[in-house]
């Protein structure tokens, strides 16, 4: 029943009917049945009223309109396009100037935000637009900006490795309990965060690997900036009054967290404000301007959260089935040695990512599986960034990944959901490698937190 | 396979097996704190002979951490493991059932709760909402918490952003500092950039778990604002109604064993988590000094003695834990706090 | 229904405003913290509540605008009579269902939260969370409201006579 719901909400998602309305629809309609030939536990829905106000009283989600108010700030001000142009222009004389800003940009944001839906939206909003308008292939255009969105999940801070560490660093206890040894060892969070730097730049190097091959093969669809200008004096102010505002705002974000100023999920009011200050500074900021500013803010908003509802009911549905017992059986009857199980692990996990959020992912089977892996001696550090890399790419695969229901929830009339489908598949092809190298190379996760904290 | 050999083993009779769940307010595994309700389960299948199955759920399974209360009242799930102060916004008097700061420590509250009249007063508080409360636990006297600061004088406080939660946050606030409501998952990392000065936590074994030691340098002592924190059991009360009398027993017996079962855990885990904390990872341990000890007590008591006066319920409450607490203090002045002092 | 729809479209909009004041709030926190060493846990909820009140009393808006983000590979290439028809069995067995069901759940939890007027967990934060809980039912009314003219329009798309229809063009909202 449980594998049935399944497949019936892939099917009806194709038809088209809001997502987040018809996970909740399909999931309830199933419950309802198996209520009637006495398949459900119905109690369990009982827990909906907590889950909801979990949603809504998550303060850390609370970084979600804060950082997509900024990003449309800096769309419907013309900042963000103004910034990208410029740095196209600076590398102008190089094919393509404009994707490796747009890299260079998301990079900066991922660094600046944890949650995932906040940095592809706000990519899609700031950088879509421009590529396009400077005739960037479509597909191409919107695989990045949500391959560049989703690195907000593995470059610190990054909300699914707190909640990782938290499990994790829980299970690691046990597993060495377990074992007879009285004196853990910890995992914290500050070890993955250390864990996942490395991974998370070489991803990024490995995106302009790609690009720069493309470009070589199709220089046609990497267009040089059309209006190659002198370097003169009137150049050189406008591109430093376009691009100095806005990658100050990111810095600031970024280095009020690293200071010590703000939490991350504050620092994005800081970003949120700041970008609001440029465009007044900019005079291009006026008031019919805020309330457009804001009426977006608050549909994306709006649209986000409804998503979270929904799969909430959906995953909840889902455990009344007993899909829980099917996780726990699969694993239970798991192949032996470390690399069969590893592996299965990782698939399942990857599957379950393009139904279930990562919160249910993170505290429905990462607590079944981890005591086992780790008990085994797999890394604990290892075991978080690849879950959460694979997390990452499961977002990432359509036609479910939670990332392209976001840039499609931006992006209109700019780009179709077949063409995100097209374009974002060989960035799922790189995140796959990243994890082929991440397993024959495990020190590239390990050593920075064995150096940082001995 | 093994249930079937279990029935058949009861003999003939049909056995009737209930299911209940469990949900808490720690994350799955979550040393000490999670454990308990684990074991509780265990025990009262074991005890039952399979009758009465329990199934525990991590925080965030099911539902959040906060909301088991509500969903024990709701009778969504029949039982919760938690701790009586997350519940202080729905009624203030709960917070005296786990800790206050200058408070009674883990014996003087088993005291309190089993034999003075505390759990009486426990259950009073909590039937509006349906529920009945067993102790559930004990961490024993936790600590002062982990700084980035050192705190030699009143004037140290001055400022001090800390995260600490509830009376004790109250108390900080009086004398110039400032706690900060942090959402606990970011807590680490605003710790270690500086967001925060200085936390609580819980005591050497869980804190060595969650690393703080790689966030902050020095670690204080005693836990003023948690000096016996306890935990909690909360059974919906028509389902505990029914249950057949040997079943009520059981479930009443395997709580009050778990009740002290964590205590003994927390006891023996702390010194080898506290010795490795101070011997591998370089720890400064450090004690709160007396002169500040002294203020925030007095503070304490004020504090305490307003927000009682604020509500009818938690003014009775306070009455009855003051009387207790200046009983037991008298007597323990010339027993246990007497002993202690011969050993240093 | 043309009244409704000015409801939804003025909810929208009046909530729209809270976005603005979650910035300037949750700023002014950080500021007071950092600046003043002042803690404002009040102020964090209050941007808290506007947050919540965000997502769910602007939900009917979004469904207005057609904002709810949906898997249209096969759905734009739908005639418009299949796109209403989509939209309008998804009204009834999957909005209104998920609507009645999320009142009928959440009715006693929010009703319990008013009845003992919960108030805040944190030293100086706010007393109004039965308030803040009541947003579980006015995202269903949100949704109801904007559900009903939803139904009407793509009924009346449908089943209106043949003429009007041949005007109507694959885009909408
Ligand atoms: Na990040
Ligand atoms: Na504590």
């Amino acid at each position: 029943m449980a594998i049935l719901l399944f497949l019936v909400v892939c099917l009806v998602l194709m038809l088209g009917y809001p997502v987040a309305l018809t996970l909740a629809g399909v999931a309830l309609m199933f419950a309802g049945i198996g209520e009637l030939t006495g398949t459900f536990d119905s109690s369990l829905l009982g827990a909906l009223p907590n889950r909801l106000y979990g949603v809504i009283n998550n303060p850390i989600l609370m970084a979600v309109p804060l950082f997509v108010f900024m990003g449309v700030v800096l769309e419907k001000s013309k900042v963000a396009e103004q910034l990208l142009t410029s740095m196209a222009e600076l590398f102008g004389r190089f094919r393509g100037g404009l994707i490796f800003s747009v890299f260079f940009v998301g990079m900066l944001l991922a660094a600046s935000t944890g949650i995932v839906g906040a940095t592809v939206v706000t990519m899609g909003l700031m950088s879509l637009p421009s590529l396009l308008k400077r005739g960037y292939d479509p597909a191409f255009s919107a695989g990045a900006i949500c391959a560049t969105g989703t690195l907000g999940q593995i470059i610190p801070p990054s909300i699914a490795l707190v909640l990782l560490g938290d499990v994790l660093s829980n299970a690691y206890q046990q597993a060495q309990l377990k074992m007879g040894i009285f004196s853990p060892k910890s995992v914290s969070v500050g070890d993955l965060f250390a864990g996942a730097l490395i991974p998370g730049l070489l991803l990024l190097v490995m995106y302009c690997l790609y690009t720069l091959i493309l470009i070589k093969r199709k220089p046609e669809q990497f267009p040089a900036v059309l209006d190659k200008r002198s370097i003169d004096l009137s150049f050189v102010m406008q591109t430093i009054s376009a691009l100095v505002p806005p990658l100050l705002l990111i810095f600031l974000v970024l280095g009020s967290i690293l200071l010590g100023i703000a939490t991350p999920t504050e620092a994005a009011s800081v970003g949120a404000f700041g970008a609001l200050m440029i465009a007044l500074v900019k005079r291009q900021m006026t008031l019919p301007l805020l309330k457009e500013v804001m009426l977006s803010t608050t549909k994306i908003t709006s649209m986000v959260f409804l998503i979270l509802i929904g799969a909430s009911i959906f995953s909840l549905v889902f455990r009344g089935f007993g899909g829980e017992v099917l996780i726990h059986d699969l694993f239970h009857n798991m192949p032996g040695g470390l690399i069969g199980a590893t592996l299965l692990v990782m698939l399942v996990i990857f599957l379950l990512g393009f139904i279930l959020d990562f919160i249910e992912i993170t505290f429905v089977v990462v607590p079944l599986v981890a005591p086992i892996l780790l008990a085994m001696g797999l890394d604990p550090i290892w075991l978080g960034i690849m879950i959460a890399v694979n997390l990452q790419t499961s977002f990432l695969t359509p036609p479910f990944g939670f990332a392209l229901f976001y840039l499609r929830g931006v992006s209109k009339e700019l780009v179709s959901s077949s063409q995100i489908y097209k374009g974002v598949i060989p960035f799922v092809g790189i995140q796959l490698l990243l994890m082929l190298i991440l397993s024959i190379w495990p020190e590239l996760i390990t050593w920075l937190p064995s150096q940082i904290y001995g | 396979q093994e249930k079937e050999v279990q029935v058949a083993q009861t003999g003939a009779v049909e056995v009737e097996t209930i299911e209940w769940k469990l949900v808490t307010s720690w994350p799955k595994n979550f040393p000490g704190l999670g454990m308990a309700p684990e074991r509780f389960a265990k025990l009262v299948d074991e005890m039952s002979a399979g009758r009465l199955k329990i199934k525990v759920f991590g925080a965030g399974e099911l539902m959040p951490a906060f909301e088991v209360f509500d969903a024990v009242s709701q009778g969504t799930v029949q039982m919760g493991h938690s701790a009586a102060y997350y519940w202080k916004g729905k009624t203030p008097a709960a917070q005296f059932f786990t800790s206050i700061p200058f408070g009674l420590n883990a014996q003087e509250m088993n005291g309190w709760l089993h034999y003075g009249g505390g759990l009486e007063l426990w259950e009073e508080v909590y039937e509006p909402f349906g529920i009945l409360p067993l102790a559930g636990g004990n961490t024993g006297v936790q600590m002062g918490g982990w700084f980035n600061k050192e705190i030699n004088s009143m004037e140290d406080l001055k400022g001090l952003k800390m995260r600490l939660p509830g009376l004790g946050g109250e108390v900080l606030k009086r004398v110039g500092g400032v706690p900060v409501t942090l959402p606990g998952r970011e807590l680490y990392t605003a710790l270690q950039t500086g967001a925060i000065d200085a936390t609580e936590w819980v005591g050497p074994f869980n804190d060595l778990a969650f690393g703080l030691h790689k966030a902050a340098k020095f670690y204080y002592y005693p836990g003023w604002h948690e000096p016996g924190t306890t935990l909690e059991f909360l059974m919906n009360k028509e389902a505990f109604a029914a249950l057949p009398a040997d079943l009520q027993s059981i479930v009443t017996i395997a709580a009050r064993a778990i009740n002290q079962d964590m205590l003994d855990e927390y006891t023996s885990k702390h010194i080898i988590a506290l010795d490795s904390l101070i011997d591998e990872h370089g720890v400064i341990l450090k004690q709160y000094p007396d002169e500040v000890m002294k203020k925030l007590a007095e503070v304490s008591k004020v504090v305490i003695k307003e927000q009682s006066a604020k509500d009818d319920t938690m003014t009775k409450v306070y009455k009855a834990y003051m009387e207790y607490e200046a009983g037991v203090r008298k007597y323990h002045k010339i027993s246990e706090d007497a002993y202690s002092r011969l050993r240093e | 229904m043309n009244r409704v729809e000015k409801l939804t479209e003025f909810i929208g909009k009046g909530v729209s405003w809270f976005t603005l004041f979650i910035v300037l709030m949750t700023l002014a926190v950080v500021v007071l913290r950092y600046a003043f060493s002042t803690g404002a846990t009040a102020i964090q909820e209050g941007a808290l509540y506007l947050h919540g009140a965000v997502l769910t009393l602007a939900a009917g808006y979004t469904l207005k605008h057609d904002g709810h983000v949906r898997v249209d590979i096969f759905y734009r290439h739908f005639s418009s009579r299949g796109q209403h028809w989509v939209d309008l069995l998804g009204t009834l067995f999957l909005l209104f269902p998920v609507c009645i069901f999320i009142t009928y759940s959440c009715f006693d939890y929010v009703l319990a939260s008013w009845r003992y007027a919960e108030t805040s967990v944190e030293a100086g934060g706010l007393e109004y969370v039965y308030l803040q809980k009541s947003l579980l039912l006015l995202l269903v009314v949100s949704l109801l409201l904007q559900g009903c003219v939803e139904l009407v329009r793509h009924a009346s798309a449908l089943f209106a006579n043949k003429r009007e229809e041949s005007e109507e063009t694959g885009e909408q909202g």
